[in-house]
């Protein structure tokens, strides 16, 4: 039996069911992601695991106990929010240890684990600093520290990073991964964003109107997208009916399926093996940073085309150019 | 620096002009006045007068008390009224806002007259308690101390809760949650974070109330004509005079009532920054 098991739980909010029957599960020590557009019940359900909301049927145990019916305090589940929801009255040692007090630790062991979270999060010299006094990362990081220190089993984080500048995002991504780790705490990660939860997860479950529509490794789901909606979530997948597909290229006729998603990245200026010629007239290109991105278009039908970017061989607008494109790489999804 | 847009500040100037014509000018002349005595120039003789008689200290004495006690029964309830009236949907709520809006204002003779009728000496409750032979009421006074406190109570109450309406949206759902999650009772997180972070908020309700009881004048006065010792009975009869008018000791006590304001200011302050250590 799975660590984490979620059974048939369904959510319907003024007779709007936001989530169906969600079955998933997971193990101990993992770092799951629920991905997903906003409004497609990924909070919704971390919310139901936490305690904080009631689901309107269905089950949830965790290491083997049924926590369906349990108040949130009695569920061993830690949870980080997107707005951090510090106390501002409290200092850090005292938001850290706030939740061992409740449970009425002795002061020397309330010292000592909220002296190893602190250390844990970098927080060393705030100790005594106020919420308001901290930057955004800071505040996080005080958040995660009040959640970890209580050694829950389950930590969730509610789009924890969202609020947050891009590089301090990615740096705090890196921190999140590599204390999991250190720990070995089950984490499951609440986002929108995939750049995110492809660079820390463990295995991704992308949510779509209530329903899950993948779950697997990032290298799983980005290599192959299992429907329409997955390959225009994830990545800049170009996704083209058999009929776009066909003024590219010619004798998809007999093709089985009706639509087929191309990564932007597969396509190469050499030849590869047994691959597609695809030529179009290139009418726009974007620098990336590292790559650059070109669209090119043939017969009123574009498509996307990511290259590294290399300075000598930059492509130019109105340029015609032949692209190859191994079989493989034309992923079949409907 | 920012430059000045003089354009947009000439606005101001009637404002200005309002406020130091009918603020700033009488409470200088009225500073100025209670160290007058006619003809004899600078001197302290009203003070002394002030805190010599038995009769005007003891007007101080119920005006306290009388301020302190409905001010924080009325704070007290307030806070339990509000916090419920936060958990009505948004059409009860502008309902009961507009109502208490009107009731706070609803202060002065008429209140006073409202509560002769229902509740004084052949008030209509008084009469109906006794028909049905109930006799708590008849030790009721509605003309003593605890009877001008139920009517200050009924006029702070609605501005108590209107001041206090707005503190209990600064309080964010997710510390709830968050506190509940970490294995806080609903007790505990009110008295751990709730209470604390609207703290300050209470303080200041609480100044504005105490202000507002020591200040009101027509309530007492038509409830009680001049028979009732309060503060701003004894200042309003000195200044249109029972038999002559005695403005520089109505200055003196004036003064004294806003020092005791702007004591209690400060106290709560102080109280309110002992308990509340990260606003310091």
């Amino acid at each position: 039996m799975s660590y984490v098991a979620i059974k048939n739980i369904r959510k319907t909010f003024n007779d709007q069911t936001v989530l169906h029957d969600i079955e998933l599960s997971f193990e101990k020590g993992e770092l799951v992601t629920l991905l997903g557009p906003s409004g497609c019940g990924k909070s919704t359900l971390l919310r139901i695991l936490a305690g904080l909301t009631r689901q309107d049927s269905g089950t949830i145990s965790l290491d083997g106990k049924d926590i369906t019916n349990l108040k949130p305090k009695a569920r061993e589940i830690g949870m980080v929010f997107q707005s951090y929801a510090l106390f501002p009255n409290m200092t850090v040692l005292e938001n850290i240890s706030f939740g061992l007090k409740m449970k009425k630790e002795d002061s020397q062991t309330i010292k000592n684990k909220v002296a190893r979270m602190i250390e844990l999060t970098g927080l060393e010299g705030k100790e005594n600093s106020y919420p308001r006094e901290l930057s955004g990362g800071q505040q996080q990081r005080v958040a995660l520290a009040r959640s970890l220190v209580m050694e829950p089993k389950v930590l969730l984080l509610d789009e924890p990073l969202s609020a947050l500048d891009a590089q301090i995002r990615k740096k705090l991504q890196q921190q999140l991964r590599t204390i999991q780790r250190e720990l070995k705490m089950t984490m499951v990660l609440v986002t929108h964003d995939q750049e995110e939860a492809m660079a820390i997860s463990d295995r991704i479950f992308i949510l779509n109107q209530g329903r899950i529509a993948q779950q697997g490794t990032p290298n799983e789901i980005y290599a192959r997208p299992a429907n329409e909606f997955v390959a225009g979530f994830i990545g800049n997948y170009n996704v083209l009916t058999k009929e776009e597909l066909a003024r590219f290229i010619p004798n998809v006729a007999n093709w089985s399926h009706s639509i087929y998603a191309i990564r932007p990245e597969a396509f190469t200026l050499k030849k590869d093996g047994k691959s597609y010629e695809i030529t179009g007239l290139i009418n726009q290109v974007s620098m990336l940073g590292n790559i650059t991105r070109y669209t090119i278009q043939n017969d009123k039908m574009t498509m996307m085309i990511d290259q590294l970017h290399q300075t000598q061989s930059t492509l130019q607008e109105n340029e015609s150019r032949t692209f190859f494109l191994r079989e493989e790489d034309i992923i079949p999804i409907a | 620096m920012k430059r000045m847009n003089w354009f947009a500040a000439s606005f101001l100037i009637p404002f200005s002009i309002m406020v130091l014509m009918f603020l700033i000018v009488p409470i200088l002349s009225m500073i100025y006045d209670s160290f007058q005595k006619s003809g004899t120039g600078f001197t302290f003789e009203n003070y002394q007068t002030v805190f010599e008689s038995d009769f005007y200290l003891q007007a101080f004495a119920n005006s306290i008390k009388i301020s302190l006690f409905s001010s924080l029964l009325a704070l007290f309830a307030a806070i339990f009224a509000t916090y419920s009236l936060t958990k009505f949907p948004q059409s009860v709520q502008d309902k009961v806002m507009n109502f208490a809006n009107l009731t706070s204002n609803f202060a002065g003779v008429p209140l006073a007259f409202a509560f002769i009728i229902l509740l004084g000496n052949s008030g209509l409750f008084v009469l109906l308690f006794e028909k049905m032979g109930i006799s708590g009421m008849s030790s009721f006074n509605l003309y003593s101390m605890a009877g001008i406190i139920l009517i200050y109570i009924y006029f702070q109450l609605p501005l108590a809760v209107m001041l206090l309406f707005p503190i209990y949206h600064g309080i964010q759902d997710q510390w709830k949650e968050a506190a509940s999650i970490l294995g806080a009772s609903n007790t505990q997180f009110w008295l751990r974070i709730g209470v604390p972070v609207i703290l300050p908020s209470l303080v200041g309700t609480f100044s504005i109330l105490f202000a507002n009881a020591m200040g009101a004048y027509a309530t007492v006065y038509a409830l009680t004509g001049s028979s009732y010792n309060m503060l701003p009975v004894r200042i309003g009869a000195l200044v249109s005079g029972d038999v002559f008018a005695q403005p520089e000791l109505a200055s003196a006590l004036a003064l004294a009532l806003g020092v005791i304001l702007v004591i209690a200011m400060l106290f709560n302050e102080w109280l309110m920054r002992m308990v509340r250590r990260d606003l310091r």
